[in-house]
């Protein structure tokens, strides 16, 4: 288990050297953070096959003591953490190899692999820490590779903004993060998860509503959901590995999963797992809407990773477990899709249009069935890893509606069906564009299949978007029970005994066996719509044609933008001006701090004046003293 | 202690003075690159000593006594380094030596007497921190301060008359309240002299009495705030920043306005716990003050030395609400917030200089797209910025983290409004980073930005110095947090809250 340490170790040496001496480098910079990347899979597999893969291990280390105050920085392995482990180092390191390939032509590949090397890094961290304030502290250093990988265009003016954009939102997020911890180290005395757990499990009333609000924030900001979901699909902006990698597979997810950290040791009230369903599930139904409304294939790709992000959110409210199995079939079969963009750009010489792409699927075969079984696997298809965790989500709203008759799972459950239907209609709206009918741009014309960097690293995606959940729910273990379908075994177990025990609560809900037929029929009913309306593949977007209206309200998204901006632009700056030159400028500097220098000045010029010297004057302020010292004297 | 503890600590405080007197009296024997070469010498001199000094007071551990002396050097001021003024001292070393580095860069006239002033200013700062008597403290202190005013009026930019007289008015004001300050002290509880332990001494045998300890504590935070730029006392500080010459800047705003925060910590809050005490709301309030509306003001900054400028005036608020709490932990978060931002600001002037320097413009607005020509210098500003922000594996991070935690005890409204400093600094800072450094060039920056060259070779050394020691002490803060704690602990002022 000591190993754990290489796991980290490894890409922060790797982004080290890069930055210190491989900048320049063509290729050395990056082969040595791809095969950084591949240590830390390789470690982080015999770690998952060893004997002590199921155990749980801990350790710990005082960074620094003042008072009664220990910083620790510690590592933590746990099921969660053998399941999260697999997930960041094994698409981390597709996602290495891929970026070889589709990076090739750039001139700033050292900046680009030292980023993600740090972020190799800073994701683990996350994943192993032990305590909340460490995790804060890779949290940070995480929001930090993003924005500095988003930024890797940074001449463009949509890079720039959205990079500052990104991590300022984040920040937001991280202030009631932030506050979260210290409210939890001042009233327990510790954030250590374990120590938290003895607490919680003994004393569950002693969780606080508004300490896990706080958290609730940090989760916000960093897996994008309302109110600061804005900053997601502007990341697209990065290069795409990057969007694939950071802003769909991990990052955005370790929101997912520290919730789920918290939820399991009993951190989280039940308040504010109804305020994460409700929230999220709404997420779920309108990023779905959204993505209907946007052209650049990233961009819909985004607001379908917002989506699922929210899926996973309610699955949080619905038990965690839920919530990480969604995590781990969405981190496969998402980035595949982002995957698969890349190297649809890459071969369209960067064009991002879905109207302007079309008939891909005879010059890109590969990439074209790889991009099929993705989307078979999101939009929840039999047998894909997307429908089983999905519909384990969608099962357990609906149980847990028919069970306890509550408002509260009754919405959650009508908006998440909804966002079930929106998926295969604007997964269709994009296959439908960009693959199939005659190609609509010259740069569509000439895509051509690209090299095998790129599509290896898809080709095994692909077989995790289709068999990613089987070894999760089917228990097919093989090579002495060390792998369980697709994974080690190790991997599955947290989410394997979770759905096991809830399977027997789904299972007693009244109108069960209906609801699996109703789940099937709504992906029938989203695949049929969508090829009704966008089958035809016509190189515009027919809503867009016929109702402009419509179109534009999907378009704004919620004009969330419109409001930050007007509130960035009209209030904030305009406080900061008045500030800057009203009360600085004017009261402080000009009539506190002038004012006073002219009052002394100008008192002193008066005193001046009395003392002309003559005689006359000096025999009057000798009067004027006798009288004076007279007046004090007797008075 | 030992021998060499004495040689190192003198050295490092004393040699800067010394090679000063070397150029003064071979004046007319040297040129001014001699004289930049001495100058040189001496800061790597000192700095190494101070290193050696601090390192050998480290190794002590739990040993350390709250204040060790090195022994008297003839008849010049007895030193002594504490857990406070050990990363002090070698703060400002670290700063010096950056200083003097990039110093050499830069083509200066009247080099010889460029270079000799900065020589005392650093030993005046390497003093002050180690004086072992009050009185030298103050006195040193001065040393420090005369120089940034002469050489403010000698080579600054526009402004700077109004600038250097408002400065010396204000810093002159505020130490002369805290003088009598510190004299009320010595009247008030009869100590045996100004020395540190005396006074410490005679406080533990006649403690002061409440009454007199609102007052004098009043005086001393007011007149040491004044020379940290406590609100509302703090006008002084953007101009002066952004109009001395960038070296003295960078002593000025990295080392020499962390001596009022060091007096409190060390002098004002153990010998007058009880008037802290009292005064302890309305200094976080004032704080509070440091923290958002200056916040706010330098959101609206287009210059980009008065917009660091004013972010240091911001993040003295932080140190001041760790103070506040009266707390172990809070002020020992306040020291590694001295630390890290008298290292992370000094780097801010220096590459905001460099970039005015090379791009002729100082409105951000007007920049833009620098880093095609410039990665290595955007490189280190991204840095400079990221520590000003909070990012963890720099120092400020875990001053900020260490603060903000003890600041919930003490009040969690405080805590939550002191931590919209983390978004603030987030939103100057990297609207900084996108003016200057992404984007496409504008105006007439796209004129002539082929002819802009990327850091240059004693500004990349300079610059790496400040680094490398940033995330030193952002990867191992134990280095600072480990003799703060002895001492602080040792205060029985800072072992009441929680």
């Amino acid at each position: 288990m000591q190993s754990l340490n290489l796991l980290l170790l490894l890409p922060l040496l790797s982004a080290a050297i890069i930055v210190l001496f491989l900048r320049r480098s063509k290729w050395l910079g990056a082969i040595l953070s791809t095969a950084s990347a591949a240590a830390c899979f390789a470690v982080a597999v015999s770690i998952l096959l060893g004997d002590s893969a199921n155990s749980v291990f801990k350790s710990s280390l005082a960074l620094f003591a003042l008072g009664d105050f220990t910083f620790n920085v510690g590592l933590f392995y746990d099921s969660l953490t053998a399941n999260m482990i697999f997930v960041v180092c094994g698409v981390g390191l597709l996602i290495h190899v891929y970026s070889i390939g589709y990076m090739d032509d750039d001139p700033a590949k050292g900046r680009f692999f030292a980023g993600m090397s740090f972020f190799m890094f800073s994701m683990t961290g996350i994943v192993l820490a032990s305590n909340l304030f460490m995790m804060f502290v890779y949290w940070e250093l995480v929001g930090f590779c993003s924005y500095a990988l988003i930024a890797h265009y940074a001449d463009t003016e949509v890079a720039r903004e959205a990079s500052k954009k990104a991590f300022i939102v984040n920040r937001v997020g991280d202030f009631g993060f932030l506050l979260g911890i210290i409210f939890c180290y001042a009233t327990f005395g510790t954030t250590d998860f374990c120590e938290l757990a003895s607490i919680f499990w003994s004393f569950p009333d002693k969780a606080s509503t508004f300490m896990g609000l706080l958290i609730l924030c940090g989760f916000l900001g960093k897996s994008a959901q309302f109110p600061l979901q804005v900053w997601l699909s502007d990341a697209m902006a990065g290069p795409t590995p990057v969007s694939a990698l950071i802003h769909a597979a991990t990052m955005v997810a370790a929101g997912v999963f520290m919730m789920t950290r918290l939820s399991h040791i009993g951190f989280l009230t039940g308040e504010v797992l109804a305020v994460v369903l409700i929230l999220c599930s709404l997420m779920a139904f309108c990023a779905g809407l959204w993505a209907l409304g946007q052209n650049d294939i990233k961009k819909i790709l985004a607001y379908s990773t917002l989506a699922h992000l929210g899926m996973m959110g309610a699955g949080i409210g619905l038990g965690a477990g839920l919530a990480m199995f969604h995590l781990t079939t969405h981190a496969f079969f998402k980035a595949t899709l982002f995957l698969v963009a890349g190297s649809i750009i890459h071969a369209c010489h960067h064009q991002q249009d879905i109207f302007k792409m079309g008939g891909i699927f005879k010059r890109m075969p590969v990439t074209s069935i790889v991009a099929l079984v993705a989307t078979l696997s999101i939009i929840a298809v039999p047998f894909f890893a997307g429908n089983y965790s999905k519909e384990a989500i969608l099962a357990t709203a609906f149980a847990k509606a028919s069970q306890t008759g509550s408002a509260l799972y009754d919405t959650a459950f009508a908006l998440l069906i909804c966002a079930a239907f929106l998926t295969p209609v604007y997964m269709g709206r994009l296959f439908f564009n960009v693959f199939l009918g005659r190609p609509h741009s010259k740069e569509a014309e000439e895509a051509s299949e690209s090299g095998l960097f790129m599509t290896v690293p898809l080709v095994i995606l692909s077989v995790y978007s289709l068999g990613g959940a089987w070894g999760f729910v089917g228990g097919f273990s093989w090579l002495d029970g060390k792998f369980s379908g697709l994974l080690p075994a190790a991997s599955t177990s947290f989410v394997g005994s979770f759905l096991a025990e809830n399977a027997q609560y789904i299972h007693k809900a009244a109108g069960y066996d209906v609801f699996e037929w109703v789940a099937l029929l709504v992906t029938l009913a989203g695949i049929a719509f969508a090829c009704l309306v966008y089958g035809r593949a016509g190189g515009s977007d027919p809503v867009e044609g016929k109702m402009p209206a419509l179109y534009k309200v999907l378009n704004k998204h919620g004009w969330f933008d419109d409001l930050y901006d007007w509130y960035v632009a009209k209030v904030q700056q305009r406080i900061a001006i008045f500030l800057a030159t009203f009360a600085d400028l004017f009261f402080i500097e000009l009539l506190c701090v002038r004012g006073s220098g002219i009052v002394g000045a100008v008192v002193g010029q008066g005193v001046k004046k009395l003392h002309d010297c003559s005689a006359n004057s000096q025999v009057k302020w000798m009067v004027a003293g006798v009288v004076l010292v007279f007046v004090l004297i007797f008075a | 202690m030992d021998t060499s503890f004495d040689i190192t600590l003198n050295t490092a405080v004393y040699a800067p003075f010394a090679f000063a007197i070397i150029i003064a009296v071979l004046w007319k024997a040297i040129g001014s690159k001699t004289a930049a070469a001495i100058a040189a010498l001496s800061s790597g001199v000192s700095f190494v000593s101070a290193l050696a000094a601090c390192w050998g007071f480290y190794k002590l551990g739990s040993n350390m006594a709250m204040f060790a002396p090195a022994e008297q050097l003839y008849m010049l001021p007895q030193l002594c380094l504490s857990g406070v003024s050990a990363p002090m001292l070698f703060l400002a070393a670290t700063v010096s030596l950056a200083a003097t580095i990039y110093s050499l860069s830069l083509d200066i006239k009247n080099a010889k007497l460029y270079f000799v002033l900065l020589l005392v200013m650093q030993g005046g700062l390497c003093g002050a921190f180690t004086s072992a008597n009050v009185l030298w403290m103050y006195m040193f202190h001065e040393f420090a301060l005369v120089p940034t005013f002469i050489a403010m009026v000698i080579w600054g930019s526009a402004g700077k008359r109004m600038a250097a007289m408002q400065m010396a008015i204000y810093l002159t004001l505020g130490a002369l309240v805290s003088l009598v300050g510190i004299i009320a002290v010595y009247a008030v509880t009869g100590a045996a002299g100004f020395n540190m332990e005396a006074i410490s001494a005679a406080v533990v045998s006649k403690p002061v009495s409440q009454y007199w300890q609102y007052y004098i504590f009043a005086m001393l935070m007011f007149g040491l705030g004044t020379l940290v730029s406590l609100f509302p006392f703090y006008t002084w500080a953007p101009r002066t920043y952004a109009c001395a010459p960038t070296a003295f800047a960078m002593l000025h705003a990295g080392v020499l306005k962390k001596f009022g925060l060091f007096m409190l910590i060390q002098f004002a809050i153990p010998v007058l716990p009880l008037g802290c005490a009292d005064w302890s709301h309305t200094m976080a309030v004032l704080a509070l003050f440091n923290v958002i509306y200056i916040g706010f003001v330098t959101m609206a900054q287009r210059d980009v030395k008065l917009m660091v400028s004013y972010s240091s005036v911001g993040h003295m608020g932080m140190c001041f609400l760790g103070l506040a709490t009266m707390s172990v932990l809070g002020v020992g978060g306040a020291i590694i917030m001295m630390f890290g931002h008298g290292l992370s600001v000094a780097l801010m002037l220096m590459l905001s200089n460099i970039v005015v320097n090379r791009t002729n413009q100082w409105d951000m607005m007007k920049m833009g797209g620098l880093y095609k020509r410039t990665p290595v210098l955007a490189g280190f500003f991204i840095a400079g910025t990221m520590a000003t922000v909070g990012l963890p594996m720099f120092a400020n991070f875990w001053g900020e983290l260490a603060i903000l935690t003890s600041l919930w005890s003490f009040s969690p409204a405080i805590c939550a409004l002191g931590a919209t400093g983390l978004i603030f600094s987030a939103v100057y800072g990297l609207r900084a980073v996108a003016r200057i450094f992404m984007g496409v060039p504008s105006g007439e920056l796209s004129k002539n930005i082929s002819s802009i060259a990327d850091i240059s070779g004693a500004e990349r050394v300079a610059a790496s110095v400040l680094v490398a020691v940033l995330i030193l002490a952002g990867t191992c803060p134990g280095l600072i947090t480990k003799p703060a704690d002895v001492l602080l602990k040792s205060f029985p002022a800072y072992n009441q809250g929680k």
